[in-house]
C-alpha cells in the first residue's frame, strides 16, 4: 500500500503542478473567510472597549489565525467531486481496480494540502503581524494538536464521504453537501469560537460532529483550552471519527449494490 | 510477455463449469420514473412519482470457453452493456448467476478485479493531465505487477499499439484514436485473462479501427485472454469474432458461429452479375430472383438459399457473353444482423 501511495502522489503532484494558480486562488479563497470574521469581531470588541468574553482583540486573531490553518489541513471537498464522477462515468474505472476510491481521493486531498501550505502560512504571517495575534500555545498543546488535526480531517472526510455516498441514489448530493457546509460554517467555529456562540448553539456544536471538525483543533493550537479539556474534546473527535467509519463502510457496501453506472 | 494466469484462490460456484465466462439466467431491471410532458405533469412529479420497471436483461444464458473472441451484438437498449457491466462486477443483478474465471463478478473481490478488464470506447481511465507513462507507473502498483513484467508488458503493449511518441504527452493533449490506443494498454497493463470490450472503435477513423481490431486479434493470439466484445461497427465482428451472441430487448436470440448466422438468420443468397454492355438496366432479370438493384452494367438479386445453385447457373446460362462477372456471396452481415433485429425470433442456438 505503500509503494500505491507513493506513486498515486508522484501522479497527483503532477496533475496539481498543472494547476497550480488555481490551488492558489481557492486557498486564497479559503483563507477570506477567516480574515473576513477576525476583522469583524475585531470591529465589534474594540466597540465594546476590547473584549467580549475571554477573547480580546489579539485573541481573535490568534484564533482566527489557527482557524484558517486547520481549515486548509481540515478542509475535504469530495462530495462534490464525487457526485460529478458518477455522472461523468469517472467513478466506474475506479469501482473496478483493486483499490478503494477513497484513496485516490485522500491522495489528492494530502497534495493539495502540500502545494498550497507555503503560500497559506506566509499569509498569516502577515495577519498575524498586522492583528498583533496572540497564542496561549504551549508545547504539550502542540504535541495535542497533532492527533486533534489529524481526527478533524479524518472526521471531515469521512463526513463528505458519507454524504457523498449517497449519490448511489440520488446521482445528485450537491444540494446536501452544501446544506452540510452551511451546517459546518454555523456550527464548526467559523462565524464565533464556539465559547462564544449562545446557549443552544454552543451545546448543538459539541453535542454534534462539527465542532470537532475546525473549533476543537482551532482552540488547541491557539492555547484556548486547558489540557484535560483539549483530552476530553480529542476524546468526542475520535468518537464521531469512530461513528461515522462505520456508518460511511455500511452505506458504502450498501450503496454499490444500488449503483447504476449511469454514464459509464 | 503477456500472460494469461492461473486462477489462485477462485470459488467455483456449485453447478457451474470450468468455461472463463458461465451466465444463467441473468437479469438486471432497472426502476425509472416516467412523466408526461408539459407543466402540470412536472409539478405533479413534485408529490408522485411513477415508476415503471424496465427489464435491460430478461434472463440470458450462454458460456465462453478459455480464449475464445465472441462478439456480442445487439441495437442499442438490447442490453449489451448491462450485462457487460454486471460481467466485470460494475452492476449487481437482479437475479441469475454468473461466473467469471470461477469469481462471481459482483463481489468484486481484488483478486478477479486483478485479473480482468472492461474497456469502454467513449470513456477514459486515465488522469487527463498527466502523460499515460505516469498512470501506467500507478496502475503497476495498484495491480501490484513485478517491475519485470511491468517492463516487458509495456514494451509489448508500446510496440503492438506504436505508442513510442504517446505515452509522454498529457492524456489531454491526445486525439481521439491516440487517446484510444492509450486507453487499451492502461486497461491490459495488468495482462488480464478476461476483457470485456465495449465498442472499442467508436468514433475512430477507418485506418484507426483497422489497428484497434488487428491489435485485439493479436492480443488474443499472444496472451490466450477470453474476449467478450460489443461493438456497432460489423467490421470489428467479421474480423474478430467466429463466435456471436445476440441479443435483443434483454432476451437471447442467437448463440452460435457468425458464419452459420447468416444462413440461419437470413434465407437468402445475393447475386451479383455485371453485363460486358451495361445494359443491366434494360435486361429482364426478375425471373431469377428478386431485383434488388441496377446499377450501370450491375444487377444485384436476391435469391432463396437453396435455390442459389441452379439459378446462378441458369444466369451463367442464358446471359452467355454478355456476363462479364458473376458473384454468389450471403448479404452483408449489417442485413443480416437488421433482420435478426426487425424480426420477433425466438431464441436459435448453433
Amino acid at each position: 500500500m505503500i509503494r500505491t501511495y507513493r506513486a498515486l502522489f508522484v501522479a497527483q503532484i503532477q496533475a496539481a503542478a498543472q494547476y497550480r494558480v488555481q490551488s492558489i486562488l481557492w486557498m486564497l479563497f479559503s483563507v477570506m473567510r477567516p480574515v473576513i470574521f477576525l476583522a469583524a469581531w475585531v470591529a465589534v470588541a474594540n466597540a465594546q472597549g476590547g473584549q467580549i468574553g475571554a477573547y480580546d482583540t489579539r485573541d481573535f486573531a490568534g484564533y482566527y489565525v489557527a482557524l484558517a490553518l486547520v481549515t486548509n489541513l481540515v478542509f475535504s471537498w469530495n462530495a462534490y467531486d464525487f457526485e460529478f464522477e458518477i455522472r461523468m462515468g469517472r467513478l466506474s474505472p475506479k469501482l473496478l481496480r483493486p483499490l478503494h476510491p477513497i484513496h485516490y481521493a485522500v491522495v489528492e486531498n494530502l497534495v493539495w494540502k502540500m502545494t498550497t501550505m507555503i503560500p497559506l502560512l506566509l499569509i498569516l504571517g502577515v495577519v498575524i503581524v498586522t492583528f498583533d495575534a496572540r497564542f496561549r500555545t504551549t508545547p504539550m498543546h502542540l504535541l495535542l494538536f497533532v492527533p486533534s488535526v489529524l481526527l478533524a480531517a479524518a472526521l471531515s472526510f469521512l463526513g463528505g464521504w458519507f454524504l457523498a455516498t449517497t449519490a448511489f441514489w440520488t446521482t445528485r448530493v450537491h444540494a446536501v453537501s452544501t446544506l452540510w457546509d452551511r451546517a459546518v460554517f454555523i456550527f464548526a467555529g467559523q462565524i464565533a469560537p464556539l465559547a462564544l456562540l449562545p446557549g443552544i448553539l454552543k451545546t448543538i456544536s459539541l453535542a454534534l460532529p462539527f465542532g470537532y471538525m475546525l473549533g476543537v483543533p482551532t482552540e488547541i493550537l491557539r492555547g484556548g483550552v486547558d489540557v484535560p479539556t483539549a483530552l476530553a474534546l480529542i476524546g468526542g473527535q475520535a468518537f464521531w471519527v469512530v461513528v461515522f467509519y462505520i456508518a460511511f463502510v455500511r452505506l458504502w457496501r450498501v450503496g454499490v449494490r444500488q449503483y447504476s453506472a449511469v454514464g459509464a | 510477455m503477456m500472460h494469461s494466469r492461473a486462477p489462485d484462490n477462485a470459488v467455483i460456484m456449485p453447478g457451474m463449469t470450468d468455461a472463463v465466462v458461465d451466465v444463467r439466467e441473468l437479469r438486471k431491471t432497472f426502476s425509472v420514473t416516467e412523466r408526461e410532458e408539459g407543466l402540470a405533469a412536472t409539478l405533479r412529479s413534485f408529490v408522485k412519482r411513477h415508476r415503471k420497471d424496465v427489464n435491460a436483461v430478461a434472463g440470458i444464458t450462454f458460456r465462453i470457453e478459455p480464449g475464445e473472441v465472441v462478439g456480442f451484438l445487439g441495437p442499442n437498449g438490447a442490453g449489451k452493456t448491462t450485462t457487460l457491466k454486471m460481467l466485470s462486477g460494475l452492476l449487481h443483478p437482479s437475479a441469475g448467476e454468473a461466473s467469471v474465471l470461477g469469481y462471481v463478478p459482483w463481489r468484486r473481490e481484488n483478486a478477479y478485479l486483478g485479473r480482468m478488464t472492461l474497456l469502454m470506447g467513449n470513456r477514459t481511465q486515465l488522469v487527463w493531465d498527466i502523460p499515460a507513462a505516469d498512470s501506467f507507473r500507478v496502475l503497476q502498483e495498484i495491480y501490484r505487477i513485478p517491475e519485470g513484467q511491468f517492463r516487458s508488458t509495456v514494451n509489448e503493449l508500446t510496440e503492438l499499439l506504436e505508442l513510442q511518441e504517446l505515452v509522454h504527452k498529457p492524456v489531454r493533449n491526445l486525439s481521439l484514436g491516440e487517446r484510444m490506443k492509450v486507453e487499451f494498454a492502461a486497461g491490459l497493463i495488468h495482462s488480464p485473462s478476461v476483457a470485456f470490450l465495449d465498442e472499442p472503435t467508436i468514433g475512430l477513423d477507418i485506418s484507426m479501427q483497422v489497428r484497434i481490431r488487428r491489435f485485439v486479434a493479436e492480443y488474443n493470439r499472444r496472451s490466450g485472454a477470453t474476449i467478450l466484445l460489443t461493438s456497432h461497427y460489423m467490421d470489428d465482428v467479421v474480423a474478430l469474432c467466429k463466435r456471436v451472441i445476440v441479443i435483443h430487448r434483454g432476451t437471447l436470440l442467437y448463440d452460435g458461429p457468425l458464419a452459420d448466422l447468416a444462413e440461419r438468420m437470413a434465407p437468402y443468397k445475393v447475386i451479383t452479375a455485371t453485363l460486358h454492355d451495361g445494359a443491366a438496366s434494360s435486361t429482364d432479370l426478375d425471373a431469377y430472383g428478386t431485383v434488388v438493384s441496377r446499377e450501370e452494367g450491375r444487377v444485384t438479386l436476391r435469391v432463396d438459399r437453396q435455390l442459389a445453385p441452379e439459378r446462378t447457373a441458369r444466369l451463367v446460362n442464358d446471359l452467355g457473353s454478355r456476363l462479364a462477372d458473376i458473384s454468389v456471396e450471403d448479404p452483408p452481415i449489417e442485413e443480416v444482423i437488421d433482420r435478426v433485429f426487425t424480426s420477433e425470433q425466438t431464441t436459435v442456438s448453433a
